[in-house]
């Protein structure tokens, strides 16, 4: 019975794959995966009769229907309330920064700093890009400052597909120390507590290595392929904003409020929230935005309104998937049954693995915990490895693979669509620099913790 | 998020004849203004310097577009690019979006010229009735021939103004000395309107060949020319 099921469970693995692979709604396909997840193995758990299954699962399979419907269906999107929270202000932060002008002026004087040599310039936006997504978080934010930096390296004659592609892929590196997507994936470590088993230090300790790994890696691919022929394109872009162009002029001393947060979090434990907070009236300060109570008021709370806006199309999703992984938790018993034999309990092994079929991470795959992952995880964790090897081991083809590289990532896509980039051309190049930056973290996080 | 973005820019739709007919009354050095507003340096310029670029960019272009039809006379602009080994090309891809290109140089030697947005131009052109004002216009002839000055502009790269006025950007003791991105565009559109012997800037085309694809952004596009060329403020 144990083996129907789990190959039931993995029939319907390999589907939500191609549905994601296919360009389907995930929000929905992740909770239809959820009740099938929740069903399967309870059904499973009514019939199942085999003593040696009973004895080494007993207490995963004498759940009962209610707990195991309040664990998937109630405590699962209630346990990610804290995730959220640090979601929407990470926003609101991006909002602060865009509405004052940091990031336009930003990145306005890193591109005088470079001028016309498309290598220099590209590689300082980059610089400059990860270091603002090492504090902000959202699609909003990654939309404002793509349509200031894509225009100016498509005007200093780098290929479209290079100019989206260091884009993505700078943001993405920043996503590895930052503290809203950290909270998304610490998600998937609860003790039992309902507290996690992977602190933001234990994170930090690799990722920012990771960071700067993959930052390298771009630097070298613009130094490397914007040698190659340049291209002059005629073209005309939108205004986005109604605000007049030469308002955003923010002071020097403001500019260091994109990585403001992060900073108070690594070096003097400041809570997130409070870090976003104090990052965000720093740089209204400074930006002589506050001027009197009721138009502080008013801006903090249009600043807060949009931030949320930003975060609505994330909302729905973030809250459907951890129905899936309170659900996958369920299935353990029986993927362990299937695959338990199969997988070697072996760091190296598992590592080598990792590194080679990392592009697995991509089209919401069984390599990341924003597709199929939470169920791969799943498996893992009842191999029983630690936590601190096998955080690392999933989130780095999640954040590079996923976050950095797909094209079913909400603002790489819209990269996409703005640069005029063929999706295929674009997946030609991240997917391999992207491979190879996983490669190298895989072997970096087996170094450190296998 | 794009429903959020269009929001941003929802405004009154100009009808096209209007901002066509508005556009055409603008002058070299707010044409200039408007080019000055999407270079990355721009902060680096008074205004005076600015002017004073701006006319030397377009006399750049004037005499370059000159010499070559003193090299090449009576012959047509694609003919040009033909004679000069140069591959040009005019695929049928869609372009739209927020950011719409309308045709591309690739060095050393291929110009592309999109032809969606021409035809949606031509389209538009004789829905609107806008001969009258335009004249006998070549959409397809303009935009080959701004790519193609770029292409002169790679093949004398060492002594044309585009590409040798540059500024400091760093203090001493160190040094990096950058090329006018804006400077090549103001030229290459001067040099077009030379070679193909239109009226207007070929500048005009941005809000004519937008409007084809998204009337919001080629009506947003229109407000921000004219607060670059001093005619309008645009709301903060």
């Amino acid at each position: 019975m144990e083996y129907i099921i789990g190959i039931l469970l993995l029939i319907s693995f390999f589907g939500l794959a191609v549905y994601a692979v296919r360009g389907g709604n995930l929000m929905l396909g992740i909770f239809v995966m959820g009740i099938i997840w929740t069903v399967l193995p309870m059904l499973g758990n009514m019939f199942v009769t085999n003593p040696e299954f009973i004895a080494a699962n007993q207490e995963a399979i004498s759940i009962t229907w209610t707990d195991a419907l309040q664990k998937v269906f109630q405590s699962g999107p209630e346990g990610w309330g804290s995730v959220l929270v640090n979601v929407i202000f990470g926003a609101w932060f991006g909002r602060v920064l865009m509405n004052t002008g940091i990031a336009s002026t930003l990145i306005r004087t890193t591109t005088e700093l470079g001028g016309d040599k498309p290598a220099i310039t590209c590689i300082l936006l980059c610089i400059v890009t990860t270091a603002c997504f090492s504090s902000i978080f959202g699609a909003g934010a990654v939309v404002a400052i793509g349509v200031i930096v894509l225009p100016i390296f498509m005007s200093l004659g780098i290929p479209k597909v290079l100019a989206t592609c260091s884009f993505m892929l700078s943001v993405g590196a920043g996503m590895f120390v930052n503290p809203v997507l950290y909270g998304q994936f610490s998600a998937f470590f609860l003790g039992e507590d309902g507290k996690t088993l992977y602190p933001y230090e234990q994170h930090i300790s690799w990722g920012i290595y990771a960071l700067l790994i993959q930052v390298v890696v771009v630097i070298l691919m613009v130094a490397f392929l914007s040698s190659k022929k340049r291209v002059h394109s005629w073209a005309a872009t939108a205004p986005t904003s109604r605000k007049k162009r030469r308002a955003d002029n923010a002071p020097g001393i403001a500019l260091i409020a994109p990585i403001l947060p992060v900073v108070l979090l690594i070096v003097f434990k400041v809570p997130i929230i409070l870090g976003f907070i104090m990052g965000s009236f720093y740089a209204l300060f400074t930006c002589g935005k506050i001027k009197s109570w009721s138009q502080t008021c008013r801006m903090v709370n249009k600043d807060f309104f949009d931030g949320v806006v930003d975060t609505a199309p994330l909302v729905g999703f973030l809250l459907m998937l951890p129905m899936f992984n309170k659900a996958a938790e369920l299935c353990v018993p029986y993927f362990n049954a299937l695959l338990g034999g199969i997988i070697p309990n072996n760091t190296l092994i598992i590592s080598i693995v990792f590194a080679l079929i990392s592009p697995m991470g991509m089209f919401r795959g069984p390599l990341t915990l924003f597709g199929c992952g939470a169920a791969t995880l799943g498996i893992l964790k009842g191999i029983g490895f630690s936590t601190a090897y096998l955080a690392p081991l999933i989130i780095i083809p999640s954040t590079v693979m996923n976050v950095s590289c797909c094209i079913t990532q909400s603002w790489i896509i819209w990269g996409v669509n703005y640069a005029k980039v063929s999706t295929r051309e674009y997946l030609k190049l991240s997917a391999v620099v992207g491979w190879l930056i996983c490669i190298i973290l895989q072997v970096m996080v087996y170094v450190m913790f296998g | 998020m794009f429903r959020r973005k269009k929001q941003e820019i929802s405004q009154k739709i100009f009808p096209l004849e209007e901002m066509v007919s508005e556009l055409l009354k603008l002058g070299e050095q707010q044409w200039g203004s408007y080019a000055f507003y999407h270079e990355p340096l721009e902060r680096k310029f008074t205004e005076e310097q600015k002017k004073e670029y701006t006319a030397r960019a377009c006399a750049c272009g004037r005499e370059e577009a000159r010499k070559l039809m003193t090299q090449f006379p009576g012959r047509k602009v694609r003919d040009i690019i033909k004679d000069m080994g140069l591959k040009g090309e005019m695929p049928d891809l869609p372009t739209g979006g927020g950011h719409v290109i309308f045709a591309q140089y690739t060095e050393p030697d291929q110009i592309l010229v999109f032809g969606d947005c021409v035809k949606k131009a031509e389209k538009m052109i004789e829905e609107a009735n806008l001969w009258n004002c335009l004249g006998k216009v070549n959409i397809e002839e303009i935009l080959f021939a701004h790519e193609l000055f770029h292409a002169v502009e790679f093949q004398k790269k060492r002594e044309i103004y585009t590409q040798t006025e540059k500024i400091e950007l760093w203090r001493k003791p160190f040094s990096n000395k950058s090329k006018i991105l804006c400077l090549s565009e103001m030229a290459a559109m001067e040099f077009a309107k030379e070679l193909t012997g239109i009226s207007f800037s070929p500048y005009v085309l941005d809000v004519l060949l937008m409007y084809g694809y998204e009337k919001e952004a080629a009506s947003a596009l229109y407000e921000e020319i004219l607060e670059a060329a001093g005619i309008r403020e645009r709301e903060e």
